[in-house]
């Protein structure tokens, strides 16, 4: 059933799967938990009365924290009182957290304990934030109330029924020009994406969500999605536990980037001389099946290699400003060097051999962005800087990037640009480029040899390791620059004096 | 604990293994992903008993940084 609403994938998973678990996570060490679909909702619905009790429905609500019960029920809570979800990463540094917070004039901060450090500069740095609310914390304080405490102290039921035009996300992804861009999607932006393609999942699967949930690729298919399924979605408490608890939830399914597979085909050919079978169940179980890929590109041959263990692989593609899938293999019509069909809600045409996209989960446009939302979407189409086409059955096939954006194996956006910037700070750095190499951040850099001579720099290579390192201290892993490469000549540039970049 | 920590080295990436060596870095040198560097620090929880908090671990760099702070693991627990 398609949804136009984040709401009525709730509401009508809750009438269909009310009393079973919605959610598992982890309590203690090899304890789960569960909440029923019921409980999400009603919780969810208790946390839409405190915001409107706190005079905060319809205003823009930030929730950073790894993926988490709370988390999930200050989402839904959030976007079906008709407010605006603002996901923002875990991982950032505080000052740029409170950057977006108050670029995305977030009122009510929804914060993890990991981030309290955020918490207690955001007052002084966010001047519009009201509301600080902590998802451990017991019970509220002067400066601080607690998530729990106003659950229990909002028990009334809430009705309101969001519109599916209405705004309900803005999510941040990087940018060419370095400064990162709220992408604004609706209701129906994101509930069609989640229900509009039928993928005959049965219902009850069983997943592990393993990525991001800032990522709109974790939220639209693992738990928009997963919702609508009545799945049962196991939340995976760190990415170091990702085999253990594998063991623990026994999933059928599981969504991931690209580099998580790639590993784990090392874990699976590492034993290669056992039969197929008993490998795959050493290190998935007997039960698990099938494994979504999206984020990045994922090198074909990965889905014959896991196909030899009985394991499906939908590669899909997507971008956060269209909700994000674009298009999905189905397990029933798989194309191994196409990135799937375009879903039933998007169509697709090629300019200038870039791909273009329009349908009902394209974004409404970059938050206070006015710029760089006509440059993203012209006449209604979203110009998605992949140069690729699509074939008369509608399967989409990539052939490479337009943009100077660098996509991670892990699916994370980098701007290049923003990283030049950075670190061509220093002095001792002339010229710069950034770009991706076999898989990693490599930086090459043109040095300022006579700076380096009046310094006496004799180590020059050295140095600038050094200054890479202290930026890599400073940014969250998918930033980092694993790799550098020293010039001796200045770089070839265009016409307007800019590097070249290929 | 430097020889345990090499034994399990090559199971992810393909170095040979005499070429590990302390000052080795993970992602740098031997070519680790991050997301084959938090494997590994699953399976050396198992192997070593003991609970590996994410946030110190992204400090790690050097095969000599991750048996120290192993190390340090092991006798408080």
């Amino acid at each position: 059933m398609v949804c136009g609403t984040i709401r009525e994938i709730l509401t009508g998973a809750e009438q269909r799967f009310g009393a079973e678990d919605a959610i598992r996570y982890k309590k203690k060490k090899d304890e789960t938990e569960a909440k029923t679909y019921t409980q999400l909702k009603e919780d969810s619905e208790h946390f839409s009365a405190a915001l409107a009790a706190l005079g905060e429905q319809g205003s823009h609500i930030a929730i950073t924290g790894a993926t988490s019960y709370p988390w999930l029920v200050s989402y839904f809570g959030t976007v079906n009182s008709g407010s605006v979800a603002v996901p923002l990463d875990v991982s950032l540094p505080a000052e740029e957290m409170c950057e977006l917070i108050d670029r995305a004039d977030v009122t009510t901060f929804v914060f993890d304990g990991l981030r309290a450090d955020v918490a207690a500069i955001a007052g002084e740095r966010c001047p519009k934030l009201k509301y600080l609310i902590s998802m451990q914390q017991e019970e509220s304080d002067k400066d601080t109330l607690s998530f729990e405490a106003l659950l229990r102290e909002h028990r009334e039921g809430f009705d309101y029924a969001p519109q599916p035009e209405q705004l309900c996300t803005i999510m941040f992804t990087s940018g060419t020009t370095g400064k990162s861009k709220g992408v604004m999607l609706t209701h129906r932006n994101l509930a069609e994406n989640a229900t509009c393609l039928d993928m005959k999942i049965p219902e009850r699967t069983v997943i592990l969500t393993v990525l991001p949930i800032h990522h709109a690729y974790c939220l639209s298919m693992d738990i928009l999605k997963g919702i609508s399924l009545g799945s049962v979605i196991c939340i995976n408490d760190s990415l170091i536990r990702v085999a253990k608890n594998i063991k623990l939830f026994e999933p059928e399914m599981i969504l991931m980037v690209p580099l998580m597979i790639e590993t784990l085909a090392k874990k699976l050919e590492e034993t290669s001389w056992l039969p197929p079978a008993i490998v795959k169940g050493k290190v998935f179980g007997k039960q698990f099946h099938t494994i979504c890929s999206g984020g990045a590109y994922l090198n074909p041959a990965y889905l014959e290699l896991f196909e030899k263990y009985g394991i499906t692989i939908l590669q899909g593609y997507g971008m956060t400003e269209c909700a994000p899938v674009i298009s999905n293999n189905v397990s029933w019509n798989i194309r191994k060097d196409s990135v799937g069909q375009l879903l039933p809600n998007c169509e697709a045409k090629t300019v200038d051999g870039e791909l273009w996209v329009r349908g009902s989960s394209v974004m409404q446009g970059y938050y206070k962005m006015p710029e760089e939302t006509a440059d993203a979407l012209k006449d209604g189409w979203l110009v998605t800087g992949d140069l690729g086409y699509v074939d008369e059955e509608r399967f989409v096939y990539l052939t490479g990037r337009k943009k100077n954006l660098i996509i991670t194996k892990n699916g994370e956006n980098v701007s290049p640009e923003e990283v030049e910037n950075r670190i061509g700070l220093q002095r001792l750095v002339q010229e710069i480029l950034v770009r991706e190499s076999e898989g990693v951040i490599e930086a090459e850099i043109f040095p300022d040899y006579e700076y380096a001579k009046k310094k006496r720099i004799k180590d020059i290579g050295r140095e600038l390791q050094q200054i890479i390192d202290d930026y890599n201290l400073s940014v969250p892993a998918h930033r980092k620059v694993y790799r550098l490469k020293v010039r001796e000549t200045e770089f070839e540039k265009t016409p307007s004096k800019k590097i070249k970049r290929y | 604990m430097f020889e345990k920590l090499a034994d399990i080295i090559v199971n992810y990436v393909e170095v040979d293994r005499a070429a590990i060596r302390p000052e080795s870095r993970f992602m740098e040198d031997l070519g680790f992903t991050s997301f084959d560097f938090m494997s590994m620090l699953g399976e050396l929880e198992d192997e070593f008993e003991t609970e590996i908090d994410q946030q110190e671990a992204a400090g790690i760099r050097t095969v000599q940084e991750a048996a120290d702070y192993l190390e340090k693991l092991t006798k408080e627990a």
